[in-house]
């Protein structure tokens, strides 16, 4: 949890010391397909926590995830409806759980639940 | 494993973050239902609407008016010629057909007068009718009453329209000099074609086209000399505002 904050900290001061910036037209697709890895990573701090990380997994559902997320907002544009919401419920709703589950696992770490 | 599992999530995380930063740099406002601008935007409507009512209301006292007058020729004590005489007087100002006399600017445009040429294009060193067209609509905006150009009353019908080397206003061919007279708030008409960023500003320092307006507590504006033929629009209604 910490790892991913920290991580998630670094990441924003190097992106916002680097020069680069993209085209505003495609934001709404990065901002979908940062939701799917930021439930990625929530769902890996959770497998670590839990000791059932798995690299395979957790690299395919971050990639895939936030790929799959990015052309549902693209295919929704192009058709007039707004896919990009499955997107946003699902990964937001498992965010919040995976967040819920991380929390009981940090606050009861030594006690039985 | 267990350190390597946070290495892995530590350096997802990283390009999270990267991901994130790089978004709030591109300051998207899209996507967001209500933002300030949209509640200034709305906050103009209201303002407009108000304006709108408050106009209203003034019709409705100057029709209360109206009213009175014509009351009072109904008993007798006033003349209904006279009131018939101040009408046809202020529809005549209204409408053009006076000559009217007040503070205002007056505005001289010349092409540039100099030797060399500003751009690639001769094109930039002219005056064209559209320079005249939107130094005209600056002075609108500032609020002028009457406009002349060259001693030709400038009506909502006129044309101002590119004829070679010279334009044509309500039917009459005009040549450089054009002089502009305009009445109304002389600083704000000023301010209106001199201040920094205007077009008049633009053409003067910027293209170097003669530009010279001046403030005058006395501006002379002519009369229209047409007249008014409505060969195609037919009035509905009986006149009411």
């Amino acid at each position: 949890m910490v790892v991913a904050l920290i991580g998630i900290l670094i990441g924003g001061v190097i992106g916002f010391l680097l020069p680069y910036t993209y085209n505003t037209a495609y934001s709404l697709y990065i901002t979908i397909a940062i939701l799917a890895c930021l439930d990625s990573v929530f769902g890996g701090v959770r497998a670590n926590l839990e000791n059932k990380f798995n690299i395979k997994v957790f690299l395919s559902g971050f990639f895939g995830n936030s790929i799959l997320a990015a052309f549902l907002a693209y295919i929704g544009d192009r058709l007039g409806v707004p896919l990009y919401y499955a997107a946003i419920f699902t990964f937001g709703g498992r965010l919040f759980d995976n967040f819920a589950a991380i929390r009981r696992l940090v606050l009861f770490k030594n006690k039985s639940i | 494993m267990l350190n390597k599992n946070k290495f892995t999530l530590a350096t997802f995380s990283i390009i999270i973050g990267i991901f994130i930063s790089t978004q709030i740099k591109a300051n998207v406002e899209d996507y967001v239902p209500v933002t300030i601008r949209s509640i200034e935007n709305t906050k103009v409507e209201i303002e407009d609407f108000k304006r709108d009512i408050d106009e209203l209301k003034k019709i409705i006292e100057a029709k209360e008016e109206e009213l009175i007058v014509l009351e009072n020729i109904a008993k007798g004590d006033e003349n209904i010629i006279d009131v018939l005489r101040g009408d046809l007087r202020s529809n005549m100002i209204t409408s053009g057909y006076v000559k009217l006399e007040g503070p205002g600017i007056s505005i001289k445009m010349y092409d540039n007068p100099d030797n060399e040429i500003v751009g690639f294009d001769i094109n930039d060193d002219i005056i064209h009718d559209s320079d005249v067209l939107n130094i005209l609509n600056d002075l609108r905006v500032a609020g002028a009453e009457a406009i002349s150009i060259n001693g030709q009353r400038v009506m909502p019908t006129s044309e101002i329209k590119c004829h070679g080397p010279i334009i044509r206003i309500n039917d009459r061919s005009i040549g450089t000099p054009f002089i502009i007279s305009a009445i109304g708030d002389p600083q704000l008409l000023m301010a209106s074609v001199n201040a920094p960023d205007t077009y008049g500003d633009i053409l003067k320092n910027v293209y170097f086209i003669g530009f010279e307006p001046k403030i005058e507590d006395k501006v002379t504006i002519p009369a229209y000399r047409g007249d008014f033929t409505f060969n195609y629009a037919k009035p509905k209604g009986e006149g009411d505002i």
